[in-house]
């Protein structure tokens, strides 16, 4: 009995000294928006193969979840479409602009929706797609949930004043919006160019006229997008700035995946 | 070899000695439920009213307004209240009886080699992840749903038919034990009079088994309320109270999910979610409770 | 015709009719019985079936060894397998000892009185808590408290917790069913108490207590909403996401279902669903079969009883 209680000990020693090993490589977690995931992780994947030692963890949740989790210290980085009002001590990092789509399933016969006629839709005084020129058929709004960026932006951008109904569904991020839009007949939603761009079953639609493409976006006459920041909690370290700096280093990765770089918006705008 | 050791008195003492540590390590074990417990309520109570010690939000505003919008102030958490009922309500409507119905065949009816094939059956049932329930949920059943009724397939319909699936393992193993425990002179008995099967089960088993039964129904509620996963993936979670079986809502596992990852720490939100799932504690604990005084009564 | 049974109605009822009608009743209440039955397991045959249908097409080697993607498509659950498989030894590691030695606490020691009142209560409130409950309480005490962000450890310790009544009651329910003569005959030959339940009561109770474990094990493995805000919600990437390191943060196979769903931007994600479900029915299938043969094996083992 006296050597398993020794074994336990030791092992449950062994287990609480591990962290104290781990530092020695280098590891970084981000976590956050997931409008901006995709970049982060792909510029992740291709920083680890160039440097063997880095490790990083990414993940989603949403805005808020990446502003809470650097704020909390859970994770290095915080990816978020939307400022950190309520924390000084975080500081940001802009390595991105990105717009939003709205998008309907194809079902719904619109390819083009004035400011107004999506703030009925979306409160909920208009809930035939009839009504606003389309096939006729009840439609489904889907939102994201309250943490999320791209929902603030939506809400600054095109609601107002004008509250969003809780009616009709809501999707935790933008990849199950993207494939609940597909999947449901007579649905709308909103989500990033990364999570849209070649999905099926969806149509982006224009909104007044203007339509939502990464040329609309630099000149400022699509108005749906937002600059996206990295947070870290307090002046990164060497090994964060290095892989903040990558993030917006690859011009092609950062286009192919629908983002901007910043340097190249023809207009600039204070941040939502 | 025991036995050479405790010959001789040094040999009883280091017998003795290891008697006294073996049962402490083992009462500290027990022990170490309670704490875990009393932890887990302390932390729970201690959050889940910061809504009301800190943001002086009155008890029934959280509990009876359906107004749940925290970035103004407004905490009403009703939706998912009725929500978490509603569905829990549709799963025990639904799965209760046909549960029951299963236990009965299993205790009464089956032939011994049924009963083997069946057993392993419910263990697999049970063993199923919850997200997989979901996930069969969200392909296959909230099409179905959509396809049949013309609304998206969210919904109340959609979670009450996962849920009662779900607490079926639950109230088939356990009605299955309530009435295999009841003494077979009491089934002999009724035979004996002349009563069919059925009148047996009906008439005597039934209500003998009463506590039994319920404690069945009960902790089949209990899995119910509690479950989260599955409930997400098809509920819609909409922030809206249901105005029929196919419109979506959300029920109180769902929403924390979905938004206590971005709920910022020391928002009235943050708060809202904890009392949520302290309302969660509570009720595990009232059926906990329930089922001691079912269980009282039989004896 | 039409007059007789109306006369038949109004009278009263013969013996002979009752006793038809009650063997009507008895015969419609029996097959209504098979048939819930039977519905049962026509459920569970049909959610088998359609998982294998939805999920055999993407079940493959590389499937299972493959890294996940998060942008593109053709992405794995290898290290989900590994965290999986890593949360639940590491969970037992920690619920095993613990949940039996109360457990023989329980069943071999304790009077009747107020302490194991407490302690039966306790089990049973634990084991009614929600797992989302649960997982909020791993996340202050893990996360934030103790500051290990999103580990494995922190995980398996949440899922400890959730198991720990279970597992109790496995091992109460396997030590009850040793006959009293076993303990008699070891104590009539001077063993002491501890002795005795070492040598006599738990040899004859490990298959039942193995059965259990491995059955708990299966949903150890399955568990999703306790491990969202505790092992989080990624995987390292190349060679680390295999570590031994319990500091780290570990998505398992259930929370990749979720995952993939609700926060990934991948476009395949109903394959990575279907393929990741398959996996998860297939482990409870496997953790099932073992459980009864193992079960069985070490009875005969250590009993000679079959």
């Amino acid at each position: 009995m006296h050597k398993t209680a020794l074994g336990a000990a030791l092992l449950l020693a062994g287990v609480l000294a591990a962290p104290s090993l781990a530092l020695a490589d280098t590891s970084l977690s981000a976590a956050g928006s997931t409008a901006l995931l995709p970049l982060v992780k792909e510029a992740a994947a291709q920083y680890q193969q160039a440097h063997g030692d880095v490790k990083i963890a990414v993940a989603g949740g949403g805005s808020g979840t990446g502003i809470n989790q650097v704020a909390a210290k859970a994770v290095d980085i915080g990816n978020s479409d939307i400022l950190a009002k309520d924390h000084p001590e975080l500081v940001d990092h802009r390595v991105a602009v990105v717009g939003f789509a709205v998008i309907v399933n194809s079902s719904a016969g619109v390819k083009n929706l004035t400011k107004k006629q999506l703030q009925d839709i979306f409160s909920g005084k208009v809930t035939n797609w009839k009504d606003v020129g389309g096939s006729a058929g009840k439609i489904t709004t889907i939102n994201r949930p309250r943490n999320s960026g791209t929902r603030a932006v939506f809400t600054k951008t095109i609601m107002g004043d004008v509250a969003i109904s809780a009616e009709g569904l809501t999707e935790d991020a933008t990849g199950s919006v993207v494939s609940t839009v597909g999947t449901t007949p007579g649905s709308i939603s909103y989500a990033a160019f990364s999570g849209t761009r070649n999905k099926p079953g969806i149509a982006e639609l224009a909104i007044d006229g203007v339509t939502p493409t990464d040329g609309n976006v630099v000149t400022g006459k699509y108005p749906l997008w937002s600059y996206e920041h990295m947070y870290t909690n307090g002046p990164s370290n060497a090994a964060t700035s290095r892989f903040i700096a990558f993030v917006t280093s690859n011009r092609s990765t950062v286009h192919k995946l629908g983002y901007i770089l910043v340097r190249d918006m023809k207009v600039s705008e204070t941040d939502r | 070899m025991a036995l050479a050791q405790n010959i001789g008195k040094a040999g009883a003492a280091r017998a003795h000695r290891h008697e006294f540590v073996a049962k402490m390590i083992l009462r500290s074990a027990a022990g170490f439920v309670i704490v875990a417990i009393a932890a887990l309520i302390a932390y729970l109570a201690s959050e889940g009213t910061k809504l009301f010690t800190h943001d002086h939000v009155s008890p029934l505003t959280f509990l009876f307004s359906p107004n749940f919008n925290p970035d103004a102030g407004a905490p009403g958490s009703l939706v998912f209240i009725v929500g978490s009922l509603a569905i829990t309500l549709f799963a025990i409507v639904v799965g209760g009886p046909f549960g029951i119905a299963v236990g009965i065949f299993m205790s009464e009816l089956a032939p011994r080699r049924v009963v083997d094939a069946m057993k392993p059956a419910i263990e697999v049932l049970v063993g199923i992840p919850s997200i997989v329930y979901g996930w069969l949920g969200l392909t296959l059943l909230v099409p179905f749903i959509r396809n049949a009724t013309g609304s998206n397939g969210f919904g109340l319909l959609a979670a009450g038919i996962v849920l009662s699936v779900m607490i079926l393992p639950t109230i088939i193993t356990l009605s299955e034990d309530a009435l295999r425990v009841q003494p077979i002179a009491l089934r002999e008995g009724s035979l004996a009079l002349g009563a069919t099967r059925w009148q047996t089960i009906w008439r005597v088993l039934l209500p003998a088994a009463a506590s039994g039964l319920s404690v069945a129904v009960i902790l089949g509620i209990a899995r119910a309320i509690g479950e989260t996963m599955a409930v997400q993936l098809v509920i819609g979670n909409a922030g809206v109270l249901p105005k029929g079986l196919l419109s979506a809502t959300a029920a109180l596992p769902t929403e924390i999910v979905m938004d206590m990852s971005g709920a910022q720490q020391g928002s009235l939100l943050e708060h809202a979610l904890f009392s949520m799932a302290l309302l969660l504690l509570l009720i595990a604990m009232a059926l906990i409770l329930a089922v001691r005084i079912a269980l009282r009564k039989r004896t | 015709m039409g007059d007789v049974t109306i006369t038949r109605a109004r009278g009263a009822r013969t013996a002979a009719d009752r006793v038809r009608l009650r063997r009507f009743v008895d015969r419609l209440a029996t097959s209504l019985l098979w048939s819930s039955a039977i519905a049962v397991l026509l459920i569970l045959a049909f959610f088998v079936g359609y998982i294998f249908y939805l999920g055999a097409g993407t079940l493959s080697w590389q499937f299972l060894v493959s890294p996940p993607s998060e942008v593109t498509a053709g992405g794995g659950i290898g290290p989900e397998i590994y965290n999986s498989f890593y949360i639940l030894v590491l969970t037992l590691f920690f619920t095993v000892p613990v949940a039996t030695a109360a457990g023989i606490y329980l069943e071999e020691y304790a009077e009747p009185g107020l302490f194991r009142t407490i302690v039966q209560f306790s089990a049973e409130s634990l084991a009614t808590v929600p797992s989302i409950v649960m997982g909020l309480f791993g996340l202050l005490i893990f996360v934030y408290l103790l500051g290990w962000k999103f580990s494995a450890i922190g995980g398996a310790l949440t899922l400890t917790l959730l198991n720990l009544p279970a597992l109790m009651r496995v091992t109460q329910e396997a030590i009850a069913g040793v006959p009293a003569t076993y303990r008699e005959a070891s104590m009539a030959l001077g063993a002491t108490k501890w002795q005795t339940i070492v040598r006599a009561v738990l040899p004859s109770a490990i298959g039942p207590l193995t059965t259990g474990i491995v059955l708990i094990a299966g949903r150890i493995f399955g568990e999703t909403a306790a491990l969202i805000y505790t092992a989080g919600v990624s995987v390292s990437a190349g060679k680390a996401a295999y570590d031994l390191n319990p500091f780290r943060s570990a998505e398992t196979l259930a929370v990749h279902v979720w995952y993939t769903h609700a926060e990934s931007v991948v476009p395949d994600v109903a394959r990575i669903g279907n393929g990741s479900a398959l996996v998860l029915l297939l482990m409870v299938l496997i953790f099932n079969v073992t459980a009864r043969l193992l079960g069985r094996f070490l009875t005969i083992r250590f009993t000679g009883k079959a």
